[in-house]
């Protein structure tokens, strides 16, 4: 496989997957992100272990990234898109556009001297998170001075191995690749599109993803509006998922909730957790053994609630059809957190237009047909992870490995191809 | 004899600022066995880089301790850098003095960075040189089952030049691929035939593992087909081996001939010679096993095509749909548009005979009432089991399994295919649950992993990194027992004394054998006891 | 160069402990300087000859820090070193030495705050022991 290139687009825990195992194929391959930083949204999700692991692969997705990150096979271009693609499998040109990162990523050793210095506030160089990696610092260009038109210079002189460059503009990169494979990720479902949940508009509600970021940060869960201890939260399913906009399941959500749920009831026993939901997705590979404790701990509640009030005292109330019994209850709570789902990203449009891929009904990229998992219309074009469709991290990272896989088979074929052409002639 | 050690600290580029690199150097140079100090403002970087291999080769240093940031991005540029200056790798320890040490504490920290550098010191004097060498393995594989899964794993490896042996116990291939083939619509009798034509693929049915030794790049397994035993050898062992169903039922209920399991419906439902066409069918799921997907693929797929074929009315008593696969959502709301009635219910409902017809008694969730189902058919609940194989080969294999008894340990670190031990795989229903997509991947992963073992025909292995020593290892067999990735087994040495041989391609390098070693007889280059404790002495 | 005050030895399994004790370093959080990390492939390595020679050399406390339950990269390993924690307390108490806590604790590698917990529950225990 040596002399082979593949693209990777998106380093997510998928990308980096199919770059893993390509890259120890002897492939050589480019794997460009469009942030600054790689990872994807599974880098920032929080342990959820209780007295045990609870089986969330948070942690696996740290563990991959690190491997990836100093593979010798794998070239990374962060703050790069594709602008276009040319040519055939075996041999498609690609050109990318690298937007400047303003601080070198190879000469920046993180010394942290120029936020130091940055007169700014918020600070418009700042270190990425701090699973981030390359654990190289950022220049917002709205946040600087220097961008603003005025002459400042103060990180760059700061700066001990001369990172910092303002002149640089965006560049354009050519690549020749064999193969493609697209791991571009997915949105987070906005849950201000369903307002009367009140997201963004009353600050005790949070969504899934806010929640991971909650612990990750600050490992305990406190209320936002007074950093009181939550005694008595909800967490509301399908929130993005199984509606007229996603005729899905976002494959993620319960097993997540219940797993926050877990973790929330494991560092106070007392706090009260219902989870209201339309149907409970209690599967997946390690789930059952948790099932039972989750069940005796949490007040599980069949039917999803569609409005979400403030009252004067600052809690919660939660109206939603008790079935059970038979009409509108109101519950308070001091705290809601909204499953949110899956979304195709919004820009998955350009991508599949520069590709020439389709999309399906539901935005995600379409695959070839039934029998593929990973093939798109077109050859040497190959889909791994949530861009296709959900899924939670185990599956990504096996879709991704998939993908890899399809490559060299692809590769492999075309490689005997070539050489009973030759005996022919 | 004296090593002479060089040491390198970091002060990135002079932000460590509460380290008096000075004052530490000093006490650094002071050290015995230190031949040079040198500090650096970026050791990282090829400036850096470059200088330390200069000093390395003018000053015959013979290890080297790097005192910066931490080792778990840059100790492999560091032992880059060695190996450029001609120095075994493994000739290195790193003292972290910046994550751990400055960024970690407030005030000035330098006598810990001064401690963390001599605890580097005293590990780097000891440590030994580790070779790599490249390790030839085989490159067949064999794939016990002969289902879809086995199947096409068979012909992807096919694809990509390995040679697979497709192990199945019945006397054919593509037995309990029913279900799938009517829900996908694919055909199982061209698959076989396209193993049939492909000369990388030996199909051995009838036959049976009965005993398997060896790790990854050299398993030996001994075969049972029909009364005579085959002997092959196999790079990696691939188990696609499914699961088994049984109806969830009371036992006196079980032998109704008017109700049935999936599959069997899908051979009704095939069969165009029917007497009676149901009119009436029920379907239960998701009240004794709430973890599984494959039910609510079933019944779906089920209801849908009763209703298309015999335009029977269908009624689904469930608990709650797992729609968490590809697809599932949309079929559900297929089912619901074409008539599927869906009764959701809290607990399981009650099952009698009535008549020649089957009453199925459940409480309605939505409406709070009982509602009694007379039914002409009615599709039973279904609980996935391991099959009959699992447990006699993950005994012969001495592999783990879950806590419902499936393969695959849940440790989430093994996922998505891989077991403990390496070369040995899982693929399919045989973890436990099936829907297309991930069996699609799983397939096609699984694929990935043996190609990138096997595919070159040879692994490069870092030499004898843990080892027994023949002279004082005692056979007592604790390490092998103990192994969790079955790496070590009992080799001959060439005085015919029998010891514990660890396979370096098998070998995951935990250390757990060298811990439990009663006569301290295993020796793990860089954490060797003495390496260790030599850290705790610089305190 | 001997600390003032009594030293922590913790041995950080590289795949949980040692990165989390990293990614503490990045957040800044701070804990008590006289901790001194040992890093292991695996909380498995850890022997109890590690243990009481860290203890022979002055430790105050020493620490085995190692993947959660069911989460360790080599099966056993944390399992095992579980045990072997307790077996140094019980000998420690035979001899009269059980003022010197030995402890377990687990975490994965992006739990920083967990890590920073451990080290402030064994300084207490510290603190309460007398030394």
């Amino acid at each position: 496989m040596e002399s082979k290139n593949v693209l990777v687009v998106g380093s997510g825990i998928s990308g980096i997957a199919s770059a893993l195992e390509l890259a120890n194929a002897g492939v050589s391959v480019y794997l460009i992100e469009k942030e600054a930083v790689v990872g994807g949204h599974s880098a920032s999700f929080c342990c959820k272990a209780t007295d045990i692991c609870s089986k969330c692969s948070a942690c696996v997705v740290l563990d991959k990234i690190k491997e990836a990150v100093i593979h010798p096979q794998i070239r990374l271009l962060t703050n790069s898109t594709i602008r276009q693609l040319s040519g055939e499998p075996g041999n498609f040109r690609v050109e990318i556009t690298q937007q400047p990162r303003y601080v070198d990523e190879e000469k920046c050793i993180a010394c942290g001297l120029c936020t130091e210095v940055c007169p700014t506030d918020p600070k418009a160089v700042y270190p990425p998170f701090a699973e981030a990696t390359p654990f190289s610092y950022i220049l917002d260009e709205g946040l600087c001075l220097r961008f603003k038109g005025e002459k400042c210079g103060l990180c760059l002189e700061s700066c001990p191995t001369k990172a910092i460059e303002f002149e640089l503009k965006s560049k354009e990169r050519e690549l020749s690749v064999d193969a493609v494979i697209v791991a571009t990720g997915f949105d987070v479902f906005d849950a201000r599109k369903k307002g009367s949940l009140g997201y963004g508009r009353y600050p005790n509600v949070l969504t899934g993803l806010d929640l991971e970021q909650v612990f990750t940060r600050e490992s305990y869960l406190r209320l936002p509006t007074n950093g009181n201890e939550p005694k008595n939260i909800a967490f509301i399913q399908c929130v993005g998922s199984r509606d007229e906009d996603h005729e899905y399941c976002s494959q993620v959500c319960c097993k997540y909730a219940m797993k926050l749920a877990g973790l929330i009831k494991y560092q106070n026993p007392d706090t009260q957790v219902t989870i209201f939901y339309i149907d409970l997705q209690t599967t997946g590979k390690g789930f059952a053994q948790f099932y039972e404790k989750y069940k005796e701990s949490i007040r599980f509640v069949r039917g999803v609630p569609v409005e979400i009030l403030q009252t004067v005292s600052g809690e919660l109330e939660v109206r939603f059809e008790d079935i059970s019994q038979g009409k509108v209850c109101r519950d308070t709570f001091d705290l809601v957190v909204l499953s949110v789902g899956i979304s195709p990203r919004k820009n998955s449009w350009d991508l599949a237009r520069i590709l020439g891929i389709n999309l399906a009904d539901d935005g995600f990229f379409d695959k070839k047909d039934s029998l593929s998992c990973n093939e798109t219309n077109v050859d040497g074009i190959f889909l791994a992870g949530t861009c296709q469709g959900p899924k939670d991290i185990p599956d990504s990272i096996a879709h991704g490995i998939a993908a890899a896989s399809k490559v060299i088979q692809a590769l492999a074929e075309s490689a005997s191809q070539v050489r009973s052409n030759q005996e022919r002639h | 004899m004296e090593t002479k050690i060089g040491v390198f600290l970091c002060n990135c580029g002079g932000a460590i600022n509460n380290i008096d690199f000075d004052a530490a150097v000093k006490e650094i140079a002071k050290l015995p066995n230190v031949t040079c100090v040198n500090l650096s403002p970026n050791l990282c970087l090829e400036e850096g880089k470059e200088k330390m291999v200069s000093c390395i080769k003018d000053e015959n240093i013979e290890r080297v301790v790097v005192a910066a940031c931490s080792p778990e991005f840059q100790e492999h540029i560091f032992r880059e850098v060695l190996e450029k200056a001609g120095l075994n790798g493994h000739l290195f320890s790193m003292a972290n003095i910046r994550e751990q040490c400055s960024w970690a504490h407030d005030g000035d920290v330098t006598v810990k960075a001064g401690e963390l550098v001599k605890m580097a010191i005293n590990r780097v004097r000891l440590l030994q040189p580790v070779e790599k060498k490249e390790l030839p393995v085989n490159r067949e594989v064999l794939v016990v089952g002969g289902g879809f899964s086995a199947i096409n794993t068979a012909l992807q490896l096919s694809r990509v030049g390995l040679r697979t042996t497709l192990l199945e116990k019945e006397a054919a291939l593509g037995i309990g691929n029913e279900e799938l083939e009517s829900f996908y619509g694919f055909d199982t009798s061209s698959m076989i035939s396209a193993v049939e034509v492909d000369k990388n693929i030996e199909v051995l049915t009838s036959a049976q593992m009965k005993e398997v030794k060896g790790k990854i790049g050299d398993f030996s397994a001994r075969i049972r087909k029909e009364g005579e035993e085959i002997f092959r050898k196999y790079g990696a062992i691939i188990l696609a081996t499914g699961y088994q169903t049984e109806l969830a039922l009371d036992s006196e209920l079980k032998s109704g001939l008017n109700i049935v399991s999936q599959e069997q419906l899908c051979r009704m439902l095939r069969n165009s010679g029917l007497e009676t066409e149901p009119k009436t069918i029920g379907f239960m799921f998701d009240f004794s096993d709430e973890n599984s997907r494959f039910p609510t693929l079933a019944t779906l797929n089920n209801a849908l095509a009763a209703k298309k074929k015999w335009g029977s009315e269908v009624y689904v008593f469930y608990k709650s749909v797992k729609v968490d696969s590809e697809g599932m959502e949309k079929l559900y709301q297929e089912a619901r548009d074409r008539g599927v009635v869906f009764l959701k219910c809290e607990a399981r409902p009650r099952i009698t005979a009535d008549n020649g017809r089957v009453k199925i008694e459940a409480k309605d969730f939505f409406l709070g009432e009982n509602t009694i189902l007379a039914c002409d058919l009615l599709v039973a609940e279904e609980l996935l089991l391991p099959s009959e194989g699992t447990e006699t080969l993950s005994s012969l294999l001495n592999i783990r399994k879950d806590s419902r008894g499936f393969y695959q340990d849940e440790n989430v670190h093994l996922y998505p295919i891989a077991s403990e031990k390496k070369g040995i795989f899982f693929i399919g229903g045989c973890r436990g649950d099936l829907d297309l997509g991930r069996v699609l991947t799983d397939i096609s992963s699984v694929v990935m992993n043996v190609h990138e073992l096997l595919s070159s025909g040879k692994i490069l292995v870092e030499i004898e990194r843990v080892k027994a020593d023949p002279q004082k290892c005692v056979a007592c067999l604790t390490c092998i027992r103990v192994c969790p990735h079955g790496a070590i087994q009992l080799v001959r040495t060439d005085n015919s004394k029998e010891v514990a041989g660890i396979s370096d391609l098998a070998c995951y390098a935990c250390g757990i054998c060298a811990a439990i070693c009663p006569a301290k007889a295993i020796k793990f280059q860089g954490y060797r006891d003495e390496e260790i404790l030599a850290q705790i002495e610089a305190i | 160069m001997r600390s003032m005050n009594g030293h922590i030895v913790a041995f950080c399994c590289e795949h949980s402990a040692y990165p989390a004790a990293d990614l503490a370093g990045k957040l800044r959080l701070h804990y008590p300087e006289s901790l001194r990390i040992i890093r292991v492939p695996c909380a498995g390595r850890v022997d109890v000859i590690h243990i009481l020679k860290a203890f022979e050399n002055g430790a105050v406390a020493v620490l085995v820090l190692g993947c959660e339950d069911g989460a360790c990269h080599h099966i056993t390993g944390n399992t095992r070193a579980k045990e072997r924690v307790k077996y140094c307390n019980m000998l420690l108490k035979e001899i009269e030495a059980d003022g010197r806590p030995v402890a377990m604790f687990n975490l994965s590698p992006n739990e920083p705050h967990k890590f920073v917990r451990a080290l402030n529950e064994i300084t207490k225990r510290i603190k309460e022991s007398g030394r």
